[in-house]
């Protein structure tokens, strides 16, 4: 109450009444995602005040669309997107793991006990659980050649829950095979080097893999080729551009023919580059089979475009930066910088390139290139929103590779185990643990239950039904999951249900901290900021 | 052709723009109408400079600007940020593709569209045929224009309220807030952190380089931020990439905030941290550009005795704002005049990269600017005012000092469809240029030297444009002597055009505002112990880039200083 003697304007909330905000903030987050959790979830559908649509089913997405307000709502959210940044999945599985932990310590904090012992039990619970995932996770080797099958499964689960099951399916070889097309040995995979390319049109199922490069604009000479094939490529960042010298050169001319002579001699500059990669040109392509596309990050003005399409040269400008060394790694030669470094070894291959144009859109496909370590995902669908959906579950799939590939591991799926791991908790580590922080260790491990119990009530399945079977399962030593469509339990390792290692350790990991912080809260003040805002 | 390419960021900074863009449509939808007044006709104006032409997938042709506009989301009202034109060919949006489960629909309220757009609207479907590019406000309508413009006075809620204009679907972008409530989007600090360079910078600079890459010689980019929150933080890391991917482009920034952004009586720590905002962002966007124009007066009321303009009112204050951006981006649009063809239209043509030449490019090397202007210019010769054209320019920028001798000014002045006479006969270039060469001459304090560029095409007043005019304002801008003595303002009924004259100044009379810059920083940031060094710190400051940021700003006062004062500035 002191506060109320420093700033009469603070709104103070105490005891019971702040804790109660706090689990009730997190409930209401829990109710907001939980009808997404798993394969049988339900798509949002967000139509803002213009009619704009947003489709999304992805935990992460919908709580960056969410305009919320709650500072401990906000405090989960946080939480929540970090572990989509950190390992590029469970979103959705951190908030309703958060607030079930919440609803759990609930009902003992309305017992009478101390938030600050359950908070010890979730601590040894969190530890033990840790120490249990290690145990039961799936070593897979990687090695050279890394097993595809398993990868796929990885890839289908994840993405099976965002996109419809037969769309899910052809993705994840797509995803499988974009990822391994990246992949250099001793080396980080960096994703970045599968581009995503979007286009509106004709059907999601067409979506596809290009080995090689799709840009998406196209050359702007009407005379160039619009397909070509045998092509060396160059990968330049060269100004083919008329540039005035730079501003505080302080140049100075007496009158108009000095004028005249300068910028003749300043236009002269670009040409002479023009006429190297030109030179490079006719020396490469002597034969007549081969051609010669320039693929600049910085402009091309109409001149130089001339010249260069007078020689058949196809020439893009203003390439993303990104592509520049996406283009090496799938073409090979490498970047350019000055006209002065030009070697035909600096020349990167490919066999095809042709433009693709779709109104005012262009595209411009680089393919049949040999080696590629870059690759581009094309995603083709009938609207934005749709694109923008496959999107989003390209990225999560993408992510769930490179987890499975850098963990060489993973964790079996449908629910199977967070089952495992509650009875571990209850039969095992709950008898270790002396005194009340017992309870805290049955809370978290009630709370586990939270995935499968929403798997099933998304599925239109009994809950009860559904834990009492699975329990029963585990406790005879069989590791099952949950079959969604019969509600019966089944061995994920025959269906192929596989999860994320890292994902499954990092919520294990995150949830209870944020979880145990806003239970020790007891007083929540607001002050500061003063309110009535002059208008 | 040299393009340009605009970007505004921020809401005041759409709020400018959108008026900005109302005239630029206007121009277009007169130079095609043939009931127009023939000066519209033959303006000389390219407007492909600011304009790109595309093609919606149906095969039809779509003329829009070339522009990337970042806004808060939920700062475009009822206008869609895919834009109108680009519509999706079948409108099955209620079906879901690519889930065959549960779909669970969370609308929100459909914002109403006021009555201004759906005039618009209607007249849209009227004619399907010739719709882009077009405004022909004298087409049927069953709405009352007048209902229309007393509408917009009374209440538009965002800057897409009054905006005619058909955007590219790349150009609007909406920024997430991150959970923060729009209101504490007020400080460099949270625009810093909310800000987000791998989702959402990538996409911006994406869409930029979508407008870039069409441009067959771009001659720069006009930025307009509005610099009162926290979007300055938004637009310095925007800037810092765009100098880094497009390095010979030049920026020209303009700086823009509402009036009464900066409430006078509040608490010491919020003024702390105002003013280190300030300072802050002014020296993290300068570095960036080759010009900045601070624009946005703590009070319009006195900024023309022929306006009347509520403060209070962003939809009042931007458009005299705007039109001034226009007046000053005219020069880069006209077309070279070739020898064959004598200048009966326009003169004295320049390009970004002149201007900034001229400006800040000699002498001085002073990239600071201020803005005057004109609105609406008076006629040339005769009148019941005495004060010549230049003692009508009022200044746009804040903290100035006024009268100040500065024989190394430097002046960029624009003339556009100045009358002769009161009577209402438009000056011809000529008689422009020689009225203002005699100003200067016999004016007090002379520029060094001044640069001139006059058109005929005076400014359109569109239909949306707000009822700021004073009652002497003719129906083309003209000054009446008879005083009347009823005191509503006029607004786009009764104007049709204005004659408009905006001038940039590179002069020492912004030293004010420079010093005061740089003594906030030193005072609440740097010195030992200052007030603000914790704000600073939890924006993510160190010490050393503060130092840094301190001796940009010295180095900018110090250029301004008359030579035997910058030793001690230092």
């Amino acid at each position: 109450m002191s506060l109320r003697v420093l700033n009469p304007n603070a709104e103070v909330l105490n005891k019971s009444a702040a804790l109660h905000m706090n689990i009730n903030a997190a409930k209401g987050l829990q109710d907001v995602l939980k009808s997404n959790l798993g394969p049988k979830g339900t798509i949002k559908m967000l139509v803002g005040g213009a009619g704009d649509i947003k489709l999304t089913k992805d935990g992460n997405t919908l709580l960056k669309e969410m305009q919320i307000q709650n500072p401990t709502a906000i405090m989960i959210a946080r939480t929540a997107v970090a572990q989509d940044d950190i390992s590029g999945d469970g979103t959705t599985t951190t908030v309703i793991f958060i607030g079930e932990l919440m609803k759990q310590s609930e009902r003992y904090i309305d017992e009478g006990m101390h938030p600050r012992v359950l908070v010890d039990g979730f601590e040894i619970a969190k530890r033990a659980t840790l120490q249990f995932l290690e145990k039961f996770k799936t070593p897979v080797v990687m090695g050279d050649e890394p097993d595809k099958e398993i990868l796929k499964m990885v890839a289908r689960t994840t993405v099976r829950t965002k996109l419809y099951e037969a769309l899910a399916d052809q993705l994840t070889n797509i995803l499988v095979d974009a990822v391994l097309c990246i992949r250099k040995p001793e080396e980080a995979i960096d994703l970045f080097m599968v581009e995503i390319m979007h286009m509106r049109h004709k059907f999601d199922v067409d979506t596809r893999l290009v080995e090689g490069l799709v840009l998406d604009h196209g050359s702007r000479h009407p005379d160039m080729k619009r397909r070509a094939e045998n092509c060396y490529i160059l990968t330049c960042n060269v100004s083919l551009e008329y540039e005035k010298s730079e501003i505080n050169s302080g140049f100075f001319y007496s009158n108009a023919e000095q004028r005249e002579a300068m910028v003749v001699a300043e236009r002269r500059q670009v040409d002479e580059k023009v006429k190297k990669i030109i030179e490079l040109k006719r020396k490469v392509c002597s034969d007549n089979d081969s051609n010669f596309v320039i693929i600049n990050q910085k402009g091309i003005d109409p001149p130089s475009l001339d010249m260069l399409a007078r020689e058949g040269i196809i020439a893009l400008r203003r390439a993303k930066r990104r592509n520049m060394e996406r283009l090496v790694l799938a073409c090979g030669g490498e970047a350019v910088n000055s006209v002065d470094d030009l070697t035909p070894e600096s020349l990167g291959w490919a066999g095809l390139v042709y433009e693709h144009v779709l109104g005012e859109e262009k595209y411009t496909f680089v393919e049949n290139v040999k080696n590629p370590l870059s690759c581009t995902i094309l995603i083709k669908g009938p609207n934005d929103h749709t694109i923008a959906q496959i999107k989003d579950a390209v990225r999560d799939g993408l992510r769930a590779v490179k987890n499975t590939i850098e963990d060489e591991s993973v964790v079996l799926g449908a629910g199977a185990f967070e089952v495992a791991a509650r009875q571990h908790l209850m039969n095992e580590v709950k008898k270790t643990v002396e005194g009340r922080a017992q309870l805290g260790v049955e809370a978290f491990a009630d709370a586990l239950l939270v995935v499968p119990k929403t798997l099933a009530e998304n599925s239109g399945l009994d809950t009860q039904d559904v834990i009492i079977a699975l329990k029963g399962e585990h406790d005879r030593g069989n590791i099952v999951g949950l079959n969604l469509n019969t509600g019966e339990p089944i061995d994920p390792q025959m269906e192929g249900i596989f999860d994320n290692y890292s994902v499954k350790r990092q919520i294990i990991n995150s949830g209870p901290v944020i979880a145990s912080q806003l239970l020790l809260v007891d007083e929540v003040i607001r002050a500061g900021r003063n309110m009535r805002k002059p208008t | 052709m040299k393009e340009i390419v605009t970007i505004q960021v921020g809401d005041y900074a759409n709020y400018v723009g959108s008026h900005f863009w109302n005239f630029q449509d206007e121009l277009i939808g007169l130079a095609g109408d043939p009931q127009a007044d023939s000066v519209f006709k033959n303006q000389d104006i390219n407007m492909d400079v600011l304009y790109r032409t595309g093609e919606i997938q149906q095969g039809i042709d779509t003329y829009t600007p070339r522009l990337v506009s970042i806004n808060m989301r939920g700062s475009l009202g009822s206008m869609s940020s895919h834009g109108t034109l680009y519509k999706e060919a079948a409108t099955t949006t209620s079906d879901v593709l690519t889930w065959t489960g549960g779909v669970s629909t969370q609308a929100s309220e459909p914002h109403k569209k006021n009555l201004f757009l759906q005039s618009l609207y209607e007249e849209e479907n009227f004619n399907m045929v010739n719709t882009i590019g077009g405004s022909n406000s004298g087409s049927p309508s069953e709405y009352q224009n007048k209902d229309i413009t007393e509408g917009l006075e009374k209440g538009v809620q965002y800057w897409t309220d009054y905006s005619k204009v058909h955007f590219h679907p790349k150009s609007l972008y909406e920024l997430n807030g991150g959970w923060t409530d729009v209101e504490d989007f007020d400080n460099y600090g949270i625009g810093r952190d909310s800000f987000d360079w791998a989702s959402q910078g990538e996409e911006v600079s994406e869409r930029l380089r979508f407008f870039v890459e069409e441009c067959d010689h771009i001659q720069g980019f006009q930025f307009v931020v509005d610099d009162s929150g926290g979007f300055s933080a938004v637009a310095a890391e925007f800037l810092e990439n765009i100098v880094d991917e497009y390095s010979n482009i030049p920026v020209m920034l303009y700086a823009v905030r509402g009036p009464g952004t900066r409430a006078s009586r509040q608490s010491r720590k919020r003024t702390i941290l105002e003013e280190l905002h300030d300072a802050i962002s002014f020296s993290r966007l300068s570095p960036y550009c080759k010009l900045i124009v601070p624009v946005g007066l703590p009070s319009l009321g006195k900024a023309s005795k022929f306006l009347h303009i509520e403060d209070e009112k962003h939809y009042h204050s931007s458009a005299v704002y705007a039109a001034a951006l226009h007046s000053i981006s005219l020069p880069f649009r006209l077309v070279p005049v070739g020898p064959t063809k004598d200048a009966c239209s326009a003169s004295g043509a320049v390009d970004f990269h002149g201007l900034i030449q001229i400006l800040s490019g000699q002498g001085r090397q002073n990239m600071v600017s201020v803005l005057d202007v004109a609105m609406p210019t008076p006629a040339l010769t005769g009148g019941q005012n005495e004060l010549s054209l230049l003692g009508n320019l009022q200044s746009l920028t804040p903290h100035i000092a006024e009268d100040v001798e500065d024989i190394q000014a430097i002046e960029h002045l624009t003339v556009h469809g100045a009358f002769a006479s009161v009577e209402g006969r438009r000056a011809s270039v000529c008689e422009v240029k020689d009225t203002v060469d005699a100003a200067f001459q016999r004016a007090n304090t002379r520029p060094l030297f001044y640069h001139l560029s006059v058109g005929l095409c005076p400014l359109p007043i569109p239909l949306p444009f707000p009822s700021i005019f004073g009652n002497q304002v003719g129906k083309h801008g003209e000054m009446m002597s008879s005083k009347l003595t009823n005191s509503s303002s006029k607004g786009s009924l009764d104007v049709h055009s204005i004659p408009m004259a905006a001038r940039l100044r590179s002069t020492s009379a912004v030293l004010p505002l420079l010093e005061s810059k740089l003594q906030n920083l030193h005072r609440y940031g740097i010195t030992r112990g200052a007030a603000g060094a914790e704000l600073l710190r939890s924006w993510g400051f160190d010490k050393e880039e503060l130092n840094e940021m301190q001796e940009t700003l010295s180095k900018m006062v110090a250029t301004l200083c008359p030579p035997q004062l910058s030793s001690d500035s230092d």
